[in-house]
């Protein structure tokens, strides 16, 4: 198509446009020009004077680009740096700390999305000092990109909530596009998958505004709903007024001042090990999970441990207890008529069955069931085999699924870890025989009864081989965690049915954790 | 004919040519001779990693256009690879990704496929060559299937990365921060297929490609393109239309092939009045049981799932009853699991199968080897599509045969009738636009957001600014006080641009069929009016959906799966006004134009029609708003008729010549019929005279109209041809379309009118064939 040719299609695409239906007329607003803004005064200075002027901020004229700055109040915010580092996942004492937290003209991450306000805190001493920055225009990103680099010392773990996701791969591309590199740093603490693992299960949600009022007890009146953000700044950069962004600058304010005080609440509550045991029972199990992801077992323990002391009644449980009632998994959306819903008649109170504690959702309710499973695998995890053992009896007294599972998880514990042959056999025969009275209830698990099956069969031919039962596997006191070379040991020793093991026991773990 | 016994492919086809009821169909069976390879060494600057690697493979030398093709990209020319299918295209782009990687292992290449399966193919493919060479290079397929975790990985690692369009558009390119070491390192941009980017889709993968360009220039590269088309017309015009640059064409064919019989077949005329035909999918049957009893390897084309299905029973059952070797014929398409997929292609590589029954899955690129018969159940819609899986069959050996049954269409009656037009040289074209100022916009939009643009910048036809600064109106680009243009909305373009749809407004279709409701797929405004109205059979991949509610407003429509023996057809009635003449000349009796019309599109009745026999069965009304479409068209004003026509008369010609016309030009530029629109009016108001309108479906054309224009004395023979060589009495289905008014000859009225037009100037011999 020649040029001519364009030049018409568009003065008839235009005219087209025009007497079109009236849901397509542009969005103007009133400062609008249209033309691009090309009239005087409208330039980056002016546009940062406005700015500096209606929020009362200082414009640094930076020659890669002007840059307004604002400077909230300095707060006392106490922090105890040598405590806080012993809680999985915090920086080391003497990294400096950066708060961030941008304000953007969108969602996505890709490359036509601006962070036009960039807000920042750190530690001098005791107090808490903050600086935003605002970019006045498109063109004066340079003079933010690099006035923000010079707030990120080389040392520097920034502290986000969820800046690993947003924030910083955002900023990251607004350098790339700048063609320059982003500053290095020397960490990145994300508050939000702490957030999740520990407080979700009480919260509502896991946004920042929901950690204010349910764990920092702290309300916001007349805050700016973040969807409106964009609009208010792009509105300004179109000729539109600056007094709305006073809101903005607000949000950002406290959104950073909420990391600081989020940091020091974790500090407070969990840093310190007699305010930790008299946290809520499944803030601990969340935080059991959090060290053993750091491979500190020990202080996953103890968390596990004080979440149960704080619990109410153990039940008394003896290994020759009689297997109580099995559970009916029912569904409370059921309808009453259905055949699924057991009939109310009263009695003890309905229980979850093993795979809906086990399936972990983060915001699932962490009863006392789903701690002693955790600290059961644990134990296993720690290699004190004995009071994991210990641990699944006494889960294996509690009614259906779960005390199949239990029972199962003794049977390896003492076929693999313990020599103790005729006492898996013996475990294994009880998790049968509760799984077939489920089946008889029409509640059977396939798979967990051909597993069962399988593994009754090898304790039978193990038991009756001579002198099977003293062969204690090698790596069965040493090994604290690692079961594949224990694993892989019995594999070898088992020429018939060791590779069937083997996967068996691989898969479990991985299927129940999650 | 009933025994199964091994036999050589020839004396089965002589077999068949020995059965009058199947010999009759016959219209046309070309033999094309054997031909030699075309023997070229390995270039001296190849890396001896790659030259061991292609060693191990069995390949000692390269075919000719292979080693002209690696050599022009050595010396950083573009190319455009022209050749039939299996003739080894994929050494063409390669070796030179491989050499580029091998000299300078930071080097990228970016690999564009036009669907997501044909790219995992070539992954493979390219592995195995690179494993065979002894290099560990990181080969990525990057499509909506990837899992995030590997996608970060593709981004920062992966050497040789393997995607589509859609996917570039929507992912790669918006997010080029995140791929910087992909844009800056690109040696080699793979276009394979060429000949897909056509039409709206090709309009708007030319403008990614615009995009994708300019990011590399952002970053300092300057990739070589190298694209690989099955044979068009115009390959060289398309690769520089697509690409921008000016690439070289290498179409001087290197591979050898064995000798290859070409049979065009039409079913009976079983009803000379109505136009009935018999089906092709009985005769592709009857034509594919001698082969596969006779033990040859045989493929067969159908043109969609549920014909694919009918053939593979009917097939089934035919070689149960005569103890044939009925577990060795399989089905192949879409929607069959990539492992059976796998498996099928590995059977016929090996030849554990002995048939096939396919879709057009089949007929890109998946390796199964090459077979001895392939039959296509219908004109596939182009001359390259036919050649692709007539290439199917093809022993370097022996003999193969490819037999094209028509099925009843106008087009495919056509082709049939014209062995040269499949035959003799390619005539047929790709066209896009990449200028369609609907497309050109709304990639104009994602380019400002992917990079602001520079005053005075370039992009496609010319500076920017002006198109820039109508987009500013609307408030989703600003310009600032440096002169620049930049995004400032918090929208995503990307996301709100389909590379299948040129309408910015798409109808999305729901199916309300599964417990979570999908989206099915995007569909434009004014194809939704006839395609998904309420009440409509929507046919989605071959399946049949109801359309329960057309939320007009909303843009949405609600369908659920059925299983019913009709379809449905809603009746456009469209009224057309020009708006501005781009071209005009005269023309025998009247004159030839080119420029824009303004359609208005008033859907009110559908009716419900049977398959097969399109019997009516039903109808309903249609409540839909008025619709226009700004588009460009071709249009034909007989000022000049004489002959005294009635008004009557001239109606009925109008039409069937219009309808013809409207086939051929289809069959000429690629296209399906539906994406041109025919008006014809007895007494325009516009011209005062009667005319022939054939308006592009495409908001603002696709840039068929002006080479419909071009082409006016081809059209105008070729459309009387096809009339004069239908077997029917009076007009039918096949030529003038179907027969309003019983006891008249529109045959004869169309062919005395396109006389008039000029049809008799010329020789009435075939089309010709460019040179």
């Amino acid at each position: 198509m020649s040029g001519a040719t364009l030049e018409r299609r568009l003065a008839n695409y235009r005219a087209a446009l025009r007497s079109g239906p009236p849901d397509e007329a542009p969005r103007r607003t009133p400062g609008d020009r249209g033309d691009g803004g090309s009239a005087a005064g409208s330039g980056s200075i002016a546009l940062a004077e406005r700015l500096a002027a209606a929020l009362d901020g200082e414009l640094i004229l930076d020659p890669a680009g002007p840059v307004v700055r604002c400077e909230p109040a300095t707060l006392v915010l106490p922090l105890d740096r040598e405590r806080l580092r012993t809680l999985p996942g915090q920086p080391p004492a003497d990294a400096p700390l950066v708060c961030l937290d941008t304000e953007t003209t969108g969602l996505a991450t890709a490359a036509g999305t601006v962070a036009f306000l960039v807000g920042l805190g750190w530690w001098e001493g005791d107090r808490f000092r903050q600086v935003q920055l605002l970019l006045p225009d498109h063109p004066a990103e340079p003079g933010l990109l690099a006035r923000l680099a010079a707030h990120i010392p080389a040392d520097a773990w920034l502290v986000t909530y969820n800046g690993r996701g947003f924030d910083w791969p955002l900023l990251v591309a607004r350098y790339r596009m700048a063609r320059r590199d982003p500053p290095p740093l020397a960490g990145h603490l994300d508050l939000l998958p702490f957030v999740r693992r520990v407080f979700r299960h009480r919260m509502t949600d896991a946004r920042l505004r929901t950690v204010e009022t349910e764990l920092l007890g702290s309300v916001r009146h007349g805050d700016v709903d973040g969807w409106q953000i964009p609009g208010l700044y792009l509105d300004f950069l179109r000729g539109g007024e600056a007094w709305p962004l006073i809101d903005v600058l607000r949000h950002n304010r406290e959104d950073v001042r909420s990391l600081a005080r989020l940091l020091g609440k974790i500090d407070v509550d969990f840093g310190d090990p007699v305010a930790r045991a008299a946290a809520p029972r499944g803030d601990l199990a969340g935080l059991a999970r959090a060290f053993s992801r750091e491979r500190r077992l020990d202080e996953a323990l103890g968390c596990l441990d004080s979440a149960l002391a704080g619990a109410p009644t153990q039940r008394a449980v003896h290994e020759d207890a009689a297997p109580l009632d099995p559970d009916l998994d029912t569904d409370a959306t059921d309808p009453w008529w259905s055949p699924k819903r057991r009939p109310d008649i009263g009695g003890r109170p309905q229980r979850a069955s093993w795979e809906a504690i086990t399936a972990g959702r983060l915001d699932s309710p962490w009863t006392e069931e789903r701690i002693a499973i955790e600290r059961g695998r644990l134990l296993r995890r720690l290699g004190r085999h004995d009071e994991a053992v210990a641990a699944w009896l006494d889960l294996a007294g509690g009614p259906g699924s779960i005390a199949v599972q239990a029972w199962i998880e003794v049977a390896k514990l003492r076929e693999h870890r313990l020599a103790d042959l005729a006492g898996a056999l013996d475990a294994a025969h009880r998790a049968a025989g509760l799984a077939e009275r489920r089946r008889r209830m029409g509640l059977g698990d396939p798979v967990v009864e051909r597993a069962l099956a399988a593994r009754l069969e090898r304790l039978r031919r193990r038991t009756a081989q001579p002198g099977a039962t003293a062969s204690a596997p090698t790596g069965a006191t040493s090994g604290s965690r690692g079961s594949g070379s224990i694993v892989s040991h019995v594999a070898r020793t088992q020429s018939s049915s060791g590779s069937n093991e083997q996967a068996i026991v691989r898969r479990s773990p991985a299927r129940a954790f999650r | 004919m009933r025994t199964y016994a091994p036999a050589a492919t020839e004396s089965v086809l002589d077999g068949i040519l020995d059965e009058p009821s199947l010999a009759r169909g016959v219209t046309h069976h070309a033999v094309l001779p054997a031909r030699e390879a075309i023997w070229q060494e390995h270039p001296d600057w190849l890396d001896p990693r790659i030259r061991a690697g292609l060693a191990s493979r069995g390949i000692e030398r390269l075919y000719s256009h292979q080693a002209e093709a690696i050599e022009a990209v050595r010396a950083g020319r573009d190319v455009v690879v022209v050749t039939p299918t299996a003739s080894g295209k994929t050494l063409c782009y390669a070796l030179p990704a491989l050499q580029a990687i091998a000299d300078d292992p930071a080097a990228r290449a970016l690999f564009l496929f036009p669907t997501k399966a044909l790219g995992q193919d070539q992954v493979a493919e390219f592995s195995e060559l690179s494993a065979a060479a002894g290099m560990t290079i990181s080969t990525a397929t990057y499509d909506g299937d990837t899992p995030a975790p590997i996608r970060s990985a593709i981004r920062g690692a992966g050497q040789v990365v393997v995607t589509n369009p859609d996917m570039l558009h929507a992912a790669i390119l918006p997010h080029h921060t995140k791929w910087f070491q992909l844009f800056e390192q690109l040696r080699i941009i793979v276009i394979d297929e060429l000949h897909t980017y056509r039409g709206v889709f090709g309009s708007h993968v030319a403008n990614v490609i615009r995009r994708l360009l300019r990011l590399c220039a952002h970053y300092g590269s300057r990739p070589v393109i190298v694209c690989c088309s099955a044979t068009i017309a115009n390959p060289l015009e398309l690769a520089s239309t697509l690409t921008g640059r000016s690439p070289v064409l290498i179409d001087r064919n290197g591979a050898p092939s064995g000798e290859r019989h070409v049979l065009l077949v039409e079913p009976p005329l079983l009803h000379p009045t109505t136009g009935a035909r018999g089906s092709a999918l009985t005769l592709a049957h009857r034509w594919a049981m001698p082969f596969l009893r006779a033990g040859r390897q045989t493929v067969i084309f159908g043109r969609s799932r549920t014909a694919v299905e009918i053939m593979l029973s009917t097939l089934r059952e035919a070689l149960r009853q005569d103890l044939g070797p009925r577990s060795r014929v399989r089905g192949y398409r879409g929607g069959y699991l990539p492992t059976e997929r796998r498996s099928i292609e590995k059977g016929l590589r090996e030849g554990e199968i002995l048939g096939v029954v396919a879709t057009n899955a089949l007929e890109l690129g998946v390796d199964i080897g090459r077979l001895d018969v392939s039959i296509l159940a219908g004109y596939p819609g182009s001359v390259a599509a036919t050649w692709q899986q007539i290439g199917r069959a093809g022993r370097r050996g022996g003999v193969s045969v490819g037999v094209l049954v028509a099925s009843p269409a106008p087009v495919d009656r056509y082709v049939v009738h014209h062995p040269e037009f499949l035959l003799g040289g390619v005539s047929e074209e790709a066209r896009l636009d990449p200028d369609n100022l609907h497309v050109l916009i709304a990639h104009l939009r994602c380019a400002t957001f992917e990079l602001p643009f520079e005053p005075g910048e370039v992009f496609g036809p010319g500076m920017a600014d002006e198109l820039l600064a109508f987009v500013a109106e609307s408030g989703h680009i600003r310009q600032a006080e440096d002169g620049r243009w930049y995004w400032s909305s918090e929208n995503f373009p990307a996301s709100e641009v389909s590379l299948r749809t040129a309408a910015p407004e798409n109808v999305v279709i729901i199916d309300t069929t599964p417990d979570r409701p999908r989206v099915l797929g995007e569909i434009d405004l004014f194809a939704a009016q006839v395609v998904v109205h309420e009440r409509a059979i929507y046919m989605h991949e071959s399946v049949q959906y109801y359309v329960d509610r057309l939320e007009w407003h909303e843009r949405k429509a609600y369908v659920h799966r059925v299983d019913v023996d009709h379809y449905t057809y809603a009746n456009r009635a469209v009224t057309l006004k020009p708006l501005d003449v781009f071209a005009s000349a005269p023309a025998p009796a009247g004159t030839r134009v080119h420029g824009e019309v303004m359609v208005a599109s008033l859907v009110t009745l559908f009716k419900k029609l049977k398959f097969g026999t399109d019997e009516n069965v039903g109808w309903g009304p249609i409540d839909l708003p008025e619709l226009e479409l700004q588009t460009t068209a071709y249009w034909l004003t007989a000022e000049g008729l004489t002959g005294g026509w009635r008004r009557n008369d001239l109606d009925i010609a109008l039409m069937g010549a219009g309808r013809a016309i409207q086939t051929v030009a289809a069959v000429l530029l690629m296209v399906d019929p539906h994406d041109l629109g025919l008006v014809t009016q007895v007494r325009s108001p516009h011209h005062e005279a009667p005319t022939i309108y054939l308006y592009e479906a495409t908001p603002g054309g696709v840039g068929l109209s002006v080479r419909l224009w071009e082409r006016h004395g081809e059209l105008i023979a070729a459309a009387a041809e096809l009339i004069g060589s239908c077997g029917c009495d009076g007009g039918c289905p096949a030529c003038t379309g179907p027969r309003l008014e019983p006891g008249i000859d529109a045959r004869g009225l169309a062919l005395r009118l396109l006389g008039e037009l000029g049809a008799a100037d010329r020789s009435s011999g075939p089309i010709p064939v460019p040179a």
